[in-house]
């Protein structure tokens, strides 16, 4: 069953036609049903702000994987070869190690990020979820693969340094804040303009722990919005040197033209300075705190340009640990492959021993009555022989198909094997062997 | 059995500083945890040699130079192995692992093996006054490694520094707190100390002058761990403050220990 992966990303389309592409929750299950054509295949549908993948196993004989870009071409309301500018398809091999890449945080914007993970086992998770008329939509070969993707994700996390660092300036900003206080749970903020930076910067701080934010804003409305969205409590912003002695972290955002914290409003607000350091974190264009105020006893200033070092930094030593990580990949994307691989060769296989198990029959009843006047044990003993002939034969061949599936030459060997013992005239009435039986039979 | 064995510890405390060292440079955790596991082979040499020192010499190692070095540099060790496994604090045997690696040279230099000094009562009482006191010594060094770091973080983080100090030092409060703990577990051991000292030495010994380079030195030890608790009293620059006294009272607990016993030894008086 050949493995394939449908979709478009960050590399190939820009955001505004990324949005277009992406699936929401409910639209999910209908696009698995729709990708496996209510056949036999499977699929996983990954929607992320940065990618829509469809992952594919199908039959031979099943839906295509142009069929696939139809659908995801649908979604944006054109034909497979009006958004095949954006699109990409990854075939066999090339489709395990993208989704390996893809797990490994490898394909992601920013390199090494971690997020991607839990967002593949969730999209792994919903497709799970859905049937069809010919059963589950992830069977098999993508439970496998999946699998495989998140133990891949998790090695080249844990054995290089790929996820070390800050990759973005908000987290840079928590990272210089943990330098300072280590742990920042039950941490005080102070938020300087409620615009999407601030936002974001401290959500991240929420996220480690951050507990209470007091919003400062020029618009109250606005600071009151945010403040009440993060727990938190609302200040005009003439006013936010009252909470500066009650808190450790302030973050400034403001689009004022001038500097709003001065070191003498710090000096004012904190007479004889901080008693525990203060972590300023002034990511404003133009910059919202004077330089004067970094020279203040336990204060530590920081401005957009350091952590934006901080995250080239970070990042320089992510890429130097590219090799390891592709080092890692490939090994595993040569291991699945090996699996997967072998499991092509199970059904010719199983025909070669039906096949020799009828000829075996067939002789022996031939020469039945030849062999009448031999006693039961040894009609016993000869039906033995045969069988040991039988299986003696074919282990070479068997042993062989399997190694040669693992290196590539699989294709070869096969279709010989098939031509020398005529194995594609089975007799009638044989069905041929259902999809899970062979990956069983396979992984015995 | 001693000297190999202590050959080896020292060798092995040695080998963990180094690549401490290294995985600062390189920013490398895999080469801090084999430091770790170094060092917990150090001290298990360590704890050997000093076993088959009370085998060899029916003495426990706590009386004469060498052999109270050895013990305070395992402490050191112990200690360095205990910031190592307790979570962020590890790279504070930056500093500790090599501090042991000295003091064990020290220990070599000056010979491991009893001083043939004759001491009034070797009991109990004894031992427990030394062995206190060498925790007290121990939890001393821990804040002066853990208050250097602060100031060697805390200097890069104001300057805006982001190189391997940032990224390996451990946080600021997480160096404040570890310095306060030692402190405040060295300061009790070193206060009984003390005390079963002088109560022992007035039992069975000679009460101990105040102008004896032993009194001295163990008051004068005593006030630099109270002062360096004391600082993180008031406001201001708290962490900071206490940082700077525990590395100031190291130093100067070492060069009084120099002195004195610079200052003993014409005299023929007895130190350590």
């Amino acid at each position: 069953m050949p493995l394939a992966v449908v979709g478009v990303s960050h590399r190939t389309a820009p955001i505004e036609v990324r949005e277009r592409f992406a699936f929401g929750r409910a639209e999910m299950a209908p696009a698995l049903l729709a990708a496996t054509g209510g056949r036999a295949g499977e699929a996983v549908l990954l929607s992320t702000c940065n990618r829509t993948e469809l992952y594919l196993a199908l039959p031979e004989d099943g839906f295509s994987v142009e069929q696939a870009q139809a659908i995801l071409a649908a979604k944006i309301g054109e034909t497979a070869q009006g958004a095949a500018r954006w699109m990409y398809v990854h075939r066999d091999r090339q489709a395990v190690d993208h989704l390996f890449r893809v797990t490994s945080g490898l394909d992601s914007m920013i390199l090494g990020e971690p997020q991607i993970q839990g967002q593949v086992k969730e999209a792994y998770a919903t497709a799970r979820e859905v049937a069809g008329p010919s059963g589950p939509v992830v069977g098999s070969a993508l439970n496998r693969l999946f699998q495989s993707a998140f133990a891949v994700g998790g090695r080249v996390r844990s054995e290089t340094g790929l996820g070390h660092g800050a990759a973005s300036v908000s987290s840079a900003a928590v990272e210089l804040a943990k330098k300072i206080f280590g742990s920042l749970k039950g941490r005080r903020a102070l938020v300087l303009g409620a615009g999407e930076m601030s936002e974001t910067t401290l959500e991240c701080l929420r996220g480690e722990g951050v507990r209470t934010a007091i919003v400062a804003n020029r618009t109250f409305d606005r600071a009151r919005e945010l403040a009440e969205r993060w727990g938190g409590e609302a200040v005009r912003l003439d006013d936010f040197g009252t909470a500066l002695p009650a808190v450790d972290i302030v973050i400034c955002s403001t689009s004022a033209p001038h500097p709003v914290l001065t070191r003498e409003r710090l000096r004012r607000a904190l007479p004889g300075g901080p008693r525990q350091p203060l972590c300023i974190i002034d990511i404003a264009i133009p910059r919202d705190v004077e330089p004067a105020v970094g020279d203040e006893p336990n204060v530590f200033l920081y401005n957009i340009d350091d952590l934006t070092q901080i995250v080239d930094d970070s990042l320089d030593r992510r890429r130097a640990q590219l090799p390891a990580a592709e080092g890692i990949l490939a090994a595993e994307v040569e291991e699945f492959w090996a699996w997967y691989a072998s499991l092509a060769v199970v059904p010719t296989i199983r025909a070669l021993r039906e096949h020799g198990e009828r000829v075996r029959l067939a002789e022996l009843e031939r020469a039945g009555r030849h062999l009448a006047h031999l006693s039961e044990r040894d009609r016993e003993a000869v039906e033995a022989l045969t069988r040991s002939l039988l299986n003696k034969l074919l282990h070479a061949p068997t042993v062989r198909l399997r190694d040669a599936a693992g290196n590539g030459r699989g294709t070869a060997a096969l279709d010989t094997l098939r031509y020398l013992f005529e194995l594609d005239h089975p007799p009638p009435g044989d069905a041929g062997p259902e999809r899970d039986e062979t990956m069983t039979e396979a992984r015995e | 059995m001693t000297g190999p064995l202590h050959g080896l510890a020292l060798a092995l405390y040695a080998a963990a500083a180094l690549l401490l060292a290294l995985s600062l440079a390189r920013g490398s955790r895999r080469l801090a945890l084999l430091a770790t596991v170094l060092t917990g082979g150090a001290v298990a040499a360590h704890l050997g040699a000093l076993a088959a020192y009370g085998a060899r010499y029916g003495e426990l190692p706590l009386v004469g130079l060498g052999p109270s070095l050895s013990v305070l540099a395992l402490l050191i060790g112990v200690g360095s192995l205990g910031v190592a496994t307790l979570g962020r604090t590890g790279p504070v045997g930056l500093i500790l692992v090599p501090a042991a690696a000295l003091v064990v040279a020290a220990a070599e230099f000056a010979g491991v093996r009893p001083s043939g000094e004759v001491l009034a009562f070797r009991g109990p009482w004894f031992v427990l006054h030394v062995t206190l006191a060498m925790v007290g010594y121990a939890g001393l060094t821990v804040a002066f490694a853990a208050g250097l770091m602060y100031l060697v973080q805390f200097r890069e983080l104001k300057a805006k520094r982001f190189g391997a100090v940032f990224r390996f030092f451990p946080p600021l409060d997480t160096l404040d707190r570890l310095g306060r703990r030692a402190l405040l577990v060295g300061l009790p051991f070193l206060t009984l100390a003390l005390i079963v000292g002088w109560a022992w030495s007035a039992r069975f010994h000679r009460p101990l002058a105040p102008g004896n380079p032993k009194v001295i030195w163990g008051v004068l030890t005593w006030l630099v761990f109270a002062a360096a608790l004391g600082v993180r009293a008031g406001g201001g620059r708290r962490g900071h403050r206490a940082a700077l006294a525990s590395v100031l009272g190291f130093a100067v607990v070492v060069a009084a220990y120099l002195l004195l016993r610079l200052a003993s030894a014409p005299a023929g008086g007895e130190f350590l």
